[in-house]
């Protein structure tokens, strides 16, 4: 069970650009949360400190009853995974299997335990098979899964994505739809920035919008990703069959193909 | 006429076991918006390449076959010459900026500055560009410290600015907002209807289906089928092969094995098709 | 990353809108005349009525004296106080402690180096501070240095920050994957190879796409470069430059002369 509790919290940036300008939300166990929001709007500074990468100017942050404050970034990475935009970023082992084991060693996992998470980390992004291969001799497709794979092997209860659709092929989007839907089986709580509002609408219950360093809207997605003109305030626009179920004069906030037909079903 | 012309394009990068592109046949006309599609490793990047000159004047390998744009062989002339007629953006933006300048609008200038453009019409075209790519606010500002989003805007900005008559995209906005998606969408169609000719990749099949004139899919160095974005993004073939299709098309071929789409009717690739659809199937 | 990528103030002075040139001329003829000069306080005197008083005229004299207060002052001091204690020799004794003995001669010598070596780095400071990278590589282009060479000087002084912003970053994502990279010097030493590794490939990977970048802005057309700004230079400058050349021929005589 974890819980991430943000109270009132503000960042500046040395240089004095401020990016988060009072936020308060509370986040809870096996929550799927998408946050939007247009560039620059807080997105990423916001959940960097979930971890401890960031340090608030004012206000606090809580793991559960750890207050990031307090407590150093390698610590928290037991409870809070965080997949970076650029796998390019972290990757650096010479085989997929060590780069996927470096984290569970790093949490000082036993050997059997962490063999077992590692092969469940592969098998999850699909990459089972290229254990052996050097990371940067796969396409930038398959390096995000090496990433993706070398946050999941440490079975954190919290794992956050930064834009983790960004210059992927539609193939490679479903299949992390298919690791954020496994992640949900499994009760993590899954935190995802995306500017890809079909995929945030599908694959995600709750939608944080933000604008200019606050909370412009938080709620179901049904609720948030339905307000067009509210969400115009920080350039993004309802999902494509929101679009068209709204055109069409549904009722109901659609969100999926499903939602779709029923509500069409129903009409009929 | 056409401005790009590829004759049986076959082309090997050094040290790979396949070709990147294989018997590419492609004309494009003088003011044509063309969208490329394909999974990764389908050879659009090889063809963004082909079509600026990088492919064969900076990537070493074999290119076979006849690349002609503006009129004259790509292999005949210099890279330099290329790039004029052929202008190059693409994805990462981070490593798009020049590194020689301290601020937008000196680093957009940067390209003018190198083709020898006076320093009084510099100034303006810069101005100008900066005004319809939506970045005037960000002149001052050090290139570095943008966001994604805004680099893209500016790594679009630095090309266009050099006035090309082609201009090559390579997944343009995949670092930006929605709204700023469907902006530089909008400022690109608008100036293929001034005549600029546009060949770009993207997956947001959304906005390809609503801008482009042509659509053409690449699948293992191939061209597998080309057209109007309503015949080619609604082709089988596509969906057989894990291409992205829009949700409205997704949609209405769900529904009309639901009996909720009019059998008979072309399935939807835009919004506005897919409210027609719908309605007339409520009817 | 920051905004700021150079030491650059933009400020209108008489001294900003000389020619770069004729700065970079004056910068290293005071470093010539204070290391040639046969007189013992010249560096003492130029810094006091040449590099203070420019600083001031540019109008750069807070952020001036805060970089000279961080960086020359400690600088300076230890080697003033190294020198005083160790150089040999020296009748006149000042005093003496354990096994250390500071005359007369050995804070004379130490205050001369001191003094030159305070010279030549206030007068790059108030260089840096008043001249742009880009203006300076723009008029040697134009005096006919190699746009090739201008680009990598210009290139390579924005390196440093970005790869200080990158090396963040790979940090800041491996400490998220547990690692430690505090404390004790073996952790900091296994924390090495997790940032050499993404630091050096990404390097790869940009080099390759910074250059098709460069080639796509028509870096290496044959046409005759233009340049955004223009950079003045007057008669003023040109008269300056003759003197300053003139100072520094004198002083070098001088020290010939005096042997």
């Amino acid at each position: 069970m974890t819980d991430i509790r943000v109270k009132d919290l503000h960042h500046v940036y040395p240089g004095g650009v401020a990016a988060l300008q009072g936020i308060s939300l509370e986040i809870r166990s096996g929550e799927q949360v998408g946050i939007v929001g247009q560039n620059g709007a807080g997105k990423t500074t916001l959940v960097k400190h979930f971890n401890g990468l960031l340090q608030p100017t004012r206000g606090e942050v809580w793991v559960d009853e750890l207050d990031t404050r307090k407590v150093s970034v390698a610590k928290l990475a037991a409870r809070v995974g965080y997949v970076f935009q650029n796998p390019d970023e972290q990757l650096f082992c010479k085989t997929v299997g060590e780069e996927v084991a470096f984290g569970p060693r790093n949490l000082g996992f036993a050997p059997e335990k962490a063999e077992a998470l590692c092969k469940e980390a592969l098998e999850l992004t699909e990459i089972g098979d290229r254990a052996g291969a050097n990371p940067y001799d796969l396409s930038p497709t398959w390096r995000k899964m090496v990433a993706l794979a070398s946050i999941l092997s440490m079975d954190t209860p919290v794992v956050i994505f930064d834009e983790p659709t960004t210059g992927q092929d539609p193939a490679s989007v479903a299949r992390i739809a298919r690791v954020v839907a496994a992640l949900r089986a499994k009760g993590k709580t899954v935190i995802t920035i995306t500017h890809d509002i079909d995929f945030c609408a599908e694959n995600f219950a709750r939608v944080i919008a933000l604008s200019q360093g606050r909370v412009l809207l938080d709620g179901p997605a049904a609720e948030v990703l339905g307000q067009a003109e509210t969400l115009a305030q920080t350039y993004v626009e309802p999902p494509q069959l929101t679009r068209l179920g709204q055109r069409l004069g549904l009722k109901r906030t659609i969100l999926t193909q499903e939602d779709l037909l029923a509500e069409l079903g129903k009409k009929q | 006429m056409s401005i790009v012309e590829l004759r049986n394009v076959t082309y090997q990068y050094p040290f790979s076991e396949r070709p990147a592109l294989e018997g590419i046949d492609l004309r494009i006309d003088e003011g044509e918006f063309v969208a490329v599609i394909g999974p990764n490793g389908a050879g659009k990047s090889s063809l963004c390449y082909t079509v600026s000159g990088f492919i064969p004047h900076f990537f070493k390998g074999e290119l076979q076959g006849s690349v002609v744009v503006g009129g004259v062989e790509t292999r005949q002339s210099t890279l330099a010459e290329c790039v004029r007629r052929a202008g190059l953006a693409f994805q990462n933006p981070f490593n798009q900026i020049s590194g020689a300048k301290y601020t937008v609008f000196e680093e957009i200038a940067f390209g003018l500055e190198n083709l020898g453009v006076p320093r009084e019409e510099m100034r303006a075209r810069v101005e100008r560009m900066l005004e319809r790519a939506g970045i005037a606010d960000l002149a001052g500002r050090s290139p570095y410290a943008l966001s994604g989003g805004q680099q893209q805007r500016v790594a679009l900005a630095s090309i266009l600015v050099m006035e090309p008559q082609v201009l090559v995209l390579d997944e343009p906005t995949s670092q930006m907002d929605p709204i700023g998606t469907r902006e530089v969408f909008g400022m690109i169609k608008e100036l293929a209807g001034r005549g600029l000719t546009v060949l770009m990749v993207e997956h947001k099949v959304e906005w390809v289906a609503a801008f482009a004139d042509r659509v053409v899919a690449l699948d293992g160095g191939h061209v597998i089928a080309q057209g109007r974005p309503e015949e080619v993004l609604t082709d089988p073939l596509l969906a057989e092969r894990n291409f992205g299709l829009s949700r409205y098309t997704l949609a209405a071929r769900a529904a009309l094995q639901a009996g909720l789409w009019p059998a008979g009717r072309r399935l939807p690739v835009t919004l506005e098709e897919a409210v027609e659809g719908f309605k007339a199937a409520a009817a | 990353m920051p905004e700021k990528l150079s030491f650059y103030i933009q400020r209108s002075s008489a001294f900003h809108s000389l020619n770069p040139l004729t700065k970079l001329g004056l910068v290293f003829a005071f470093i010539v005349i204070a290391y040639t000069s046969p007189f013992y306080w010249t560096a003492t005197v130029i810094f006091g009525l040449g590099v203070l008083p420019l600083a001031f005229v540019g109008r750069v004299q807070r952020e001036f004296l805060l970089a000279a207060l961080r960086l020359l002052v400690p600088v300076t001091g230890f080697i003033f106080i190294m020198q005083s204690l160790f150089l040999p020799g020296g009748e006149r004794e000042l005093f003496h402690f354990w096994v250390f003995r500071v005359t007369v001669e050995s804070v004379a010598q130490a205050y001369l180096t001191v003094s030159r070596i305070f010279v030549m780095i206030s007068a790059f400071i108030l260089f840096l501070l008043t001249t742009h990278p880009s203006a300076l590589m723009t008029d040697l282009t134009r005096r006919g240095l190699p746009g090739t060479f201008a680009y990598v000087i210009i290139s390579t002084l924005q390196i440093i920050p970005q790869m200080q912003s990158k090396a963040q970053t790979i940090i800041a994502a491996q400490r998220s994957r547990g690692m430690e990279t505090g404390g004790s010097l073996a952790n900091r030493v296994r924390a090495l190879v997790p940032l050499v590794g993404p630091l050096v490939f990404g390097s790869l990977v940009e080099v390759e796409e910074r250059a098709i970048a460069i080639e796509a802005r028509g870096f290496t057309s044959r046409l005759k470069k233009t340049s955004l700004y223009e950079i003045a230079d007057t008669r003023l400058d040109r008269g300056l430059r003759w003197f300053l050349l003139g100072l520094v021929v004198l002083s070098v005589a001088a020290r010939v002369l005096a042997g």
